[in-house]
C-alpha cells in the first residue's frame, strides 16, 4: 500500500518524460497513487489511458517517499489488459523472442526484406512505427555460439535477446573480455527475460519465461557462478521482477548474485593493482544513461570505468529519456512521443560535439543512434578499444590479444 | 554484496547535501551522494531564502531564537555560501542574481510579494514591477495559474491568454524548447501593441535553457519578460536541482539514486558504511565521513508517530516541542509552528549533540530550530549549513 | 420589502430540505433559510450509513423497523447518493452471543434480512477484516452521501417554485400578536437582511433547535451530544462494519467515496458552535476501529471531524441511549419543531411534517416522496468508483477525480462564492491533500468565471485554509503531517499568504 505515503509533491511528474510530451497521458501523480484509491473497488479496469505509460521507471526513482508509483501503474497496466482485448502489436512485441529467432534464423532474407519500403509500409499499417528502423538479424546468434571459455572466476553470461539476435558482436566481445580478465564464461541455456511480454500485458507469459530461466540460472548458482548481464532493462527484470512480480522461483537468488557486467568489470579492475589493463583511448563521448540503469540504483559503474582511461572525455546525460522504452517507441500509437523525446535527448549530446554516444541498452543505442546520426556504442566497445590499447595486453600476448578483439562468429 | 569505498559520503541530495557535496567534490574527495528520491528543492520557488525578517538579511540574525542554527555558521559563513552558490549557478544554465545585503521582491501567482534574496536571472527583472506596467501572459487550459489573482491585487496590469497547444506547465515548458517556439510567441506578444512595461508569465520558459530563451524573447519584444514561480510542479525548482546536481557530477562526484538505506554499520564511535537497499541485492557504500541532509518532514529525515518524532536514517535522538496536541497553533497562519523546531541539535562542529558519533555531520533543514517558515531562510540556511559542515567534514578527514 | 411565501423551513440538513422537496412535490409554496451550507449540522458531520436498521434492532425494534422501510426506499429514489455497499456485524471473542442470538431474532422480527458468514467467508468479503473474528453478519446497510442527498431534495424545491436561501442566518423571528410571522434573515458575507413572511414556520434546526425556538419564545429541551469521526485516506473496506455488541463508541467503520469513516464518540455538549476534537478522541476511535480492522491502527488518516446529535431531552445522561426517534412540536404560535430522528429516516421526519403542515392549510394532497426517484441525478458521477477512471481530461482536483466542466458547473447552478459550496457539491478538496492544491484552482475558475468579485478571493482562500486545518488538526502525524508541511511550504513559501 505505498500509495499511502503519496502527498502529491509531483515530483514524479516533473520527472515523467511522457507526460510532457503526451496530453493523453495523465502523469504518473494521477495514473499512480491518484487512481489507485478508487481501484480498490475490485471492479473492471477502465482505465485505458495506462498504456502510455512506458515503464521508464523514473517516477519511482524520483519519488522521496517510497511510492512504487511505477508498480503500481504496471499492475494497472496488466489488470487492464487481461480484461480487455490488447492491440495486435502488444501480442506482437509480447512474442518477442520468437519473432527475433524467427528473423535471425532467415536473417540475410529479413533483414533485405525490412529494408524494402513496402515492408515498411506494411509493418506500418500492422501498427509499428516509420522510425527508427528495426535492428538488423544476425544469423550466427549468440545461441549458436554458446561455447564455455576461460579459467578463472566463475561468470554465467545472461546476454538477452538484444546481442543474441541482433548485436552478438558486442556479446562476443564481453565474453572475451571478461576472459581476459580471468574469468571463465559460460553461456547458459536462456530465453527471453520476459520483459517484452510484461511490458505488453501479458504476465503469464513473462511468468513462464522467468520460470525457465529462473531455473537455468539458480543451478548455475549454486555452482558458485555470478550471473552477469549486460542490458539494463533484462538486468533490471532478474533483479527486482524475478523475485517480484513474477514471482520466478529461486528469484531473490538470482537477485542477489547477479551483476551488471560494467559493475563487475569495475570490481575486477579495482581489485586487480597490479596489471593496467585499460590502454589511452582518445575519444569524446556522450553517455547517455539508460533509464533502467538509474532504476537498478547501482550508481553509474561504466563512468568509474571511463574516469580510469586517459584520454576519454566522457560526458554523463541521466535527465532524459530516450523515448523508444523497449517495445513502447516501435509502436505507431507511441511513434509522436517516442519521436518528440528522441530529439529532446539528442539535444544535449549534439550540443557535446561527442565522437560517440553510449549507451548500456540496446533501444536507447538504436534511438539515439537513429536521432543523433553519431555511431552508438555499448560501454563495453569502449571498454574493450581501450583494453586493446593497452601496453600491458599488448605485451603479454602480443598478436593474440588483438584477434581476440575481432569481430569473430563465435 | 557491492562495496564501494568514498572519502565522504552524504545522504540526502537536497540544497544542502548537493552544496556539501560540491564543495567536498572540488576539493578532491570521493564524494558519493544518496538520495531515496529527488528532494524537495524540486517544489520550491527555486529562490534562495535568506532571511526575510530585515532589508539585509544578515540585519535580522538579532531577530533570530538563540538556538538557530544560523548562529553556528555566523554572518561571514552564510556571505560565503552565497557566493559559492552564485559561482557554482554562473556555470550553469540558469545563473543566479542578487546581493546577500539586500533582499528583493518576487511576484508570486496570488499577487503578493514575497521577499527573498538570490534569485534566478529569469525572475530578475521581478523587481521594481510593482512602479511600472506588467502584463501578464498564461497559456489557455493551464491549472495552477490564474492571472486574475494577480491583476486583481495590483494596479497597472493586464493580461493576455496564449495557445500553447498544451496545457500542463511541464508541457508548455517542453515546447518552448522547440525550435521556433520562442519566435513566435514573441511576435504574438509584439502583436498585442502594450503600453511601455514589462511581460510576465508563469515559469514555463523550458526546463534546460530558460535564460536563452528568455533573452531571445526580451530582445524581440523589447521589453523585460520574468517568470513567476508557481505550484508544483515547480520547473525553476527542478531547474535548480538538475543544475546543482550535474555541477556534483562534472566533478567527477557518485549519485546513487531512488534507494533507501537499509542498515548502518557502526563501530563505536564512527560509521563505517550504510548499505542501500539496492533491488534485493545490497549495495555497501563505505566512507571515512558521512553527512546528514535528509531534511524535514516533508522529505523524510523526520518522522512523526502518534506521540514522537524520528530520525529516519540513524536514529538519532530529536528534538520534539512537546506533545503531539502542541505541535501545531490553532490559526493556520501563525508564523511558524511550534513543530518548526522539531530536529537533530548540533554543536558547533556540526556532529550531533546527542550522540557521540565522530564523523557523523548534520546540515539542512534537519537541524532543529531552523524555523524555515517562520524566518523565511529555508535555502539560505541549506545553503550556508551545507558548507560548513562540509568545511568541518573537511578537517576530519584531514 | 418582505417577501411573502406560505411556509418558511429554517435549516438546510436532511430534514429541512426533505420538507422542501415533500412541500414542492405537494405544491406548496416555501422557502428554506440555512445559515451555512447545506448539511453544515449532524447531517454533514455523521457516519453517512444508510442504517439497515441491525443497530437499533435490539434496543429499539420500532426504530429499526423505520430504518429498513427507508433504506429500502431510499435505495430506489436516491441511487446516485446511495452506494449499496452492504455490512457486517462483526462479533469479535469476548463479544456476548445472547447479544448476537438477540440480534438475529430481532432482525427477522422487523425485517431486516441477515447471512451469518464464517470468518473465512467474511475475509473474502473484506480482507482487511480482523482474521480472529468470531463470525460475521451480513446485513443490507449501505453507504450514503448526505451533501448530494440534501442537495437533491433543494433540486425538486427549486425547480418547483420553491426557494432556497443558503448562507442566511435567521437572526430574527418576527412576532404579531404573539404569533410568529415571518423571519429575517443576514447574508454571511455581504450582511445584507432579508425579509421573509410566511403562515407557518418550521424549525428544523437540529443541534440549534433551542436556540432557535427561544427567538421565537418557546423552549425545546435537547441534549446535545458530540460525536467525533475520524477519515482513512483510502477505502480498507468495501462494506460497511460495525460491531455485534450493545451500540457503544466507535463502532462503525463506512466507506464513503473514496475513503472510510470510522466513529463515533459521544460526549455532552452545552453549545453547538465552537466544537473542538480533542486528540483523545480521535485515539479513541482508532483504537475501536482497529480491533475490527487492524490496519486502522496504522494507516494514514487524513481528516478528523466532529458534529453535534440534536436529542430529546431524556432524563438520563447518556446521549446513547436516548431514543432516536423524532418528535414534532406544535408551540402554536405558528411555529413548529422538528427534532431529533436520524439520516435513515429523514424522509419520513419530512413526511410526517409536511402531514401537519398540509391539516392545518385544510389541503388534501398525499405525499410522493417515498415513490418519485430525487430529480437531478443524471449529472451526478455514479457507483462503483473506478467507473470514473474512463475519462481523465481536465481533471480539477486530482486526488478526488473531479473535472473542471462538473465545477464549473456546481458554480454556476449554485451562484455560489463560497469554496466550501463547490466541496460539497463535487468533493473538491475532500481527498489526502485536503484541498491543498484544488481550492487555489477552484477559486481562480471562479473568479474567470466572474462569480467572484477579486478583493474577496484571497479572503476565502484564507478562509477555506483556516477552516481545513482545523479539521486536519487532530489528525497530524506520519503522512498527513507530511502533507501539511508540503501544504505549508505552498501556502505560506510560494504564494506568501500571510502577506496577502
Amino acid at each position: 500500500m505505498t500509495f499511502e505515503h503519496c502527498v502529491r509533491c509531483t515530483i514524479c511528474v516533473e520527472n515523467c518524460p511522457v507526460y510532457k510530451v503526451e496530453p493523453r497521458f495523465p502523469g504518473p501523480k494521477q495514473s499512480g497513487p491518484d487512481a489507485q484509491r478508487f481501484r480498490l473497488d475490485g471492479e473492471k479496469s477502465v482505465d485505458q489511458w495506462v498504456k502510455y505509460c512506458s515503464q521508464c521507471r523514473r517516477c519511482q526513482i524520483a519519488c522521496p517517499y517510497g511510492v512504487d508509483v511505477a508498480e503500481i501503474i504496471l499492475k494497472a497496466q496488466l489488470k487492464y489488459g487481461t480484461e480487455h482485448i490488447s492491440p495486435f502489436t502488444a501480442h506482437l512485441f509480447a512474442n518477442a523472442y520468437h519473432l527475433n529467432a524467427l528473423g535471425s534464423t532467415f536473417a540475410p532474407l529479413a533483414n533485405k526484406a525490412a529494408s524494402f519500403k513496402a515492408a515498411k509500409a506494411v509493418l506500418n499499417l500492422l501498427g509499428i512505427s516509420r522510425e527508427p528502423d528495426l535492428p538488423e538479424f544476425r544469423f550466427f546468434n549468440m545461441e549458436r555460439g554458446r561455447r564455455r571459455k576461460g579459467k578463472g572466476r566463475k561468470v554465467a553470461f545472461f546476454y538477452g535477446c538484444h546481442l543474441n539476435f541482433n548485436r552478438p558482436d558486442i556479446g562476443w566481445k564481453i565474453r572475451d573480455m571478461l576472459v581476459a580478465m580471468g574469468c571463465r564464461v559460460v553461456m547458459p541455456r536462456q530465453t527471453c527475460c520476459g520483459l517484452p511480454a510484461l511490458g505488453n500485458g501479458d504476465l503469464d507469459m513473462a511468468k513462464k519465461y522467468a520460470q525457465k530461466n529462473a531455473s537455468v540460472l539458480t543451478s548455475f548458482i549454486n555452482k558458485g557462478f555470478d550471473v552477469l548481464y549486460a542490458c539494463t532493462s533484462c538486468g533490471l527484470t532478474l533483479i527486482q521482477d524475478y523475485p517480484g512480480i513474477l514471482e520466478a522461483p529461486g528469484g531473490k537468488k538470482i537477485a542477489e548474485n547477479t551483476y551488471n557486467v560494467n559493475e563487475f568489470l569495475l570490481s575486477l579492475l579495482q581489485d586487480d593493482k597490479e596489471n593496467r589493463p585499460l590502454g589511452r583511448l582518445e575519444k569524446r563521448i556522450a553517455y547517455h544513461i539508460p533509464c533502467h540503469l538509474r532504476a537498478l540504483g547501482i550508481g553509474y559503474p561504466a563512468a568509474k570505468i571511463f574516469e580510469q582511461i586517459e584520454g576519454l572525455e566522457c560526458f554523463v546525460l541521466d535527465d532524459n529519456c530516450c523515448g523508444l522504452a523497449g517495445t513502447y517507441g516501435f509502436k505507431k500509437r507511441n511513434q509522436d512521443v517516442a519521436h518528440k523525446l528522441g530529439e529532446i535527448a539528442s539535444i544535449p549530446i549534439r550540443a557535446l560535439n561527442a565522437d560517440a554516444v553510449v549507451a548500456d541498452c540496446g533501444a536507447c543505442r538504436i534511438q539515439l543512434g537513429h536521432y543523433t546520426g553519431l555511431s552508438a556504442m555499448d560501454p563495453v566497445e569502449i571498454i574493450a578499444e581501450a583494453m586493446a590499447n593497452s601496453i600491458d595486453n599488448k605485451k603479454k600476448s602480443g598478436h593474440g590479444i588483438k584477434r581476440l578483439f575481432q569481430k569473430t562468429p563465435y | 554484496m557491492s562495496t564501494l569505498m568514498h572519502d565522504v559520503v552524504v545522504i540526502g541530495g537536497g540544497i544542502s547535501g548537493l552544496m556539501a557535496s560540491i564543495y567536498l567534490a572540488g576539493k578532491g574527495y570521493k564524494t558519493a551522494l544518496i538520495s531515496r528520491g529527488d528532494p524537495v528543492c524540486c517544489l520550491s520557488t527555486g529562490c534562495i531564502d535568506v532571511l526575510s525578517t530585515a532589508l539585509n538579511p544578515l540585519d535580522g540574525f538579532g531577530d533570530l531564537s538563540e538556538m538557530h542554527p544560523y548562529h553556528l555558521v555566523g554572518k561571514k559563513g552564510v556571505e560565503e555560501a552565497c557566493k559559492l552558490f552564485k559561482e557554482i549557478m554562473s556555470k550553469s544554465p540558469i545563473p543566479y542574481v542578487g546581493s546577500i545585503r539586500k533582499n528583493r521582491e518576487i511576484l508570486t501567482p496570488i499577487g503578493t510579494f514575497k521577499t527573498t534574496c538570490l534569485v534566478p536571472q529569469t525572475m530578475a527583472a521581478s523587481l521594481g514591477c510593482r512602479d511600472e506596467y506588467v502584463h501578464v501572459i498564461s497559456f489557455t487550459g493551464i491549472k495552477d495559474f490564474y492571472p486574475s489573482y494577480i491583476t486583481s491585487r495590483l494596479s497597472n496590469t493586464g493580461f493576455s491568454l496564449y495557445d500553447a497547444g498544451v496545457s500542463s506547465t511541464l508541457a508548455i515548458a517542453a515546447r518552448f524548447e522547440e525550435k521556433g517556439f520562442a519566435a513566435d510567441f514573441a511576435t504574438w506578444i509584439t502583436g498585442l501593441e502594450l503600453p511601455p512595461g514589462k511581460v510576465a508569465l508563469p515559469a514555463v520558459l523550458g526546463v534546460n535553457n530558460p535564460v536563452a530563451i528568455m533573452e531571445e524573447i526580451s530582445s524581440r519584444i523589447n521589453r523585460e519578460v520574468f517568470e513567476i514561480p508557481t505550484l508544483p510542479p515547480s520547473i525553476p525548482g527542478l531547474r535548480l536541482f538538475r543544475a546543482l546536481k550535474a555541477a556534483f557530477q562534472d566533478l567527477g562526484g557518485d549519485v546513487f539514486w531512488g534507494m533507501p538505506i537499509s542498515s548502518v554499520e557502526r563501530h563505536g564511535h564512527i560509521i563505517e558504511a550504510v548499505t542501500l537497499a539496492t533491488s534485493a541485492r545490497a549495495t555497501r557504500v563505505q566512507g571515512k565521513a558521512f553527512i546528514l541532509a535528509t531534511g524535514s518532514f516533508v522529505s523524510g529525515g523526520l518522522f512523526a508517530t502518534r506521540d514522537s518524532v524520528y530520525e529516519t536514517v540513524f536514529g538519532i535522538p530529536v528534538h520534539v516541542p512537546g506533545a503531539r496536541k502542541d505541535w501545531f497553533w490553532n490559526d493556520f497562519f501563525t508564523a511558524g509552528h511550534p513543530i518548526e523546531e522539531a530536529g537533530i541539535e548540533v554543536d558547533s562542529s556540526f556532529r550531533p549533540k546527542q550522540t557521540t558519533l565522530e564523523n557523523l555531520f548534520v546540515c539542512g533543514s534537519i537541524l532543529a530550530r531552523s524555523e524555515v517558515m517562520k524566518n523565511h531562510c529555508g535555502h539560505g540556511l541549506a545553503l550556508a549549513t551545507g558548507l560548513k559542515a562540509a568545511k568541518v567534514c573537511e578537517r576530519k578527514l584531514t | 420589502m418582505s417577501i411573502k411565501t406560505d411556509v418558511i423551513i429554517i435549516g438546510g440538513g436532511a430534514t429541512g430540505c426533505g420538507i422542501a422537496r415533500d412541500l414542492a412535490l405537494r405544491g406548496v409554496h416555501h422557502y428554506l433559510v440555512e445559515k451555512g451550507d447545506f448539511a453544515s449540522g449532524a447531517t454533514g458531520a455523521c457516519h453517512g450509513l444508510l442504517h439497515s436498521g441491525g443497530r437499533y434492532v435490539v434496543n429499539d425494534p420500532e426504530a429499526a423497523h423505520e430504518c429498513i422501510t427507508e433504506n429500502t426506499i431510499l435505495r430506489k429514489i436516491a441511487q446516485k447518493c446511495v452506494e449499496t455497499t452492504g455490512g457486517l456485524f462483526v462479533r469479535l471473542p469476548g463479544d456476548s452471543k445472547r447479544y448476537r442470538d438477540r440480534f438475529l431474532k430481532g432482525c427477522d422480527e422487523v425485517g431486516i434480512e441477515t447471512s451469518v458468514l464464517s470468518p473465512s467467508k467474511a475475509l473474502d468479503l473484506v480482507p482487511n477484516l480482523n482474521p480472529a473474528m468470531e463470525e460475521a453478519i451480513m446485513v443490507p446497510d449501505c453507504s450514503i452521501d448526505p451533501f448530494r442527498l440534501c442537495m437533491l431534495n433543494a433540486y425538486t424545491s427549486r425547480h418547483r417554485g420553491g426557494n432556497i436561501l443558503t448562507h442566511h442566518e435567521v437572526i430574527e423571528i418576527i412576532k404579531e400578536k404573539g404569533v410568529c410571522v415571518g423571519v429575517k434573515a443576514r447574508e454571511r458575507l455581504t450582511a445584507q437582511i432579508k425579509e421573509i413572511r410566511a403562515r407557518i414556520i418550521i424549525n428544523a434546526t437540529g443541534a440549534w433547535g433551542d436556540k432557535l425556538a427561544r427567538l421565537g419564545g418557546s423552549e425545546v429541551p435537547m441534549t446535545l451530544s458530540k460525536g467525533s469521526l475520524i477519515i482513512s485516506n483510502h477505502r480498507l473496506t468495501n462494506m460497511v462494519i460495525n460491531r455485534l455488541r450493545v451500540p457503544s463508541d466507535g463502532d462503525i467503520i463506512v466507506p464513503n467515496e473514496a475513503v472510510c469513516l470510522a466513529g463515533t464518540t459521544s460526549i455532552t455538549v452545552q453549545d453547538p458552535d465552537n466544537l473542538e476534537i480533542d486528540p483523545a478522541e480521535v485515539d479513541l476511535v482508532s483504537t475501536q476501529a482497529e480491533q475490527m480492522i487492524p490496519s486502522f491502527g496504522t494507516t494514514r488518516l487524513i481528516r478528523a471531524y466532529t458534529g453535534v446529535r440534536p436529542l430529546l431531552k431524556a432524563s438520563g445522561t447518556d446521549g446513547r441511549s436516548i431514543s432516536r426517534g423524532f418528535k414534532i412540536i406544535d408551540h402554536e404560535n405558528g411555529m413548529f419543531s422538528i427534532l431529533g430522528g436520524k439520516l435513515t429516516t429523514y424522509r419520513l421526519m419530512a413526511e410526517k411534517m409536511v402531514d401537519v403542515i398540509m391539516e392545518k392549510f385544510a389541503l388534501r394532497t398525499t405525499c410522493r416522496t417515498a415513490e418519485l426517484p430525487l430529480e437531478g441525478q443524471d449529472e451526478l458521477s455514479g457507483y462503483p468508483l473506478s467507473k470514473r477512471l474512463s475519462n481523465m481530461d481536465d481533471i480539477v482536483c486530482e486526488c478526488e477525480l473531479v473535472p473542471r466542466r462538473i465545477v464549473e458547473q456546481a458554480i454556476n447552478t449554485m451562484g455560489t462564492h463560497y469554496v466550501g459550496d463547490i466541496q460539497h457539491r463535487t468533493r473538491l478538496g475532500m481527498g489526502p491533500c485536503q484541498g491543498g492544491f484544488c481550492t487555489y484552482r477552484a477559486l481562480g475558475i471562479m473568479q474567470e468565471l466572474g462569480k467572484v468579485s477579486p478583493d474577496l478571493s484571497l479572503k476565502i482562500l484564507s478562509e477555506f485554509l483556516q477552516r481545513r486545518f482545523k479539521g486536519i488538526r487532530p489528525a497530524l502525524w506520519g503522512d498527513q503531517l507530511r502533507e501539511e508541511q508540503l501544504v505549508e511550504y505552498i501556502y505560506l513559501g510560494i504564494l506568501n499568504m500571510e502577506n496577502a
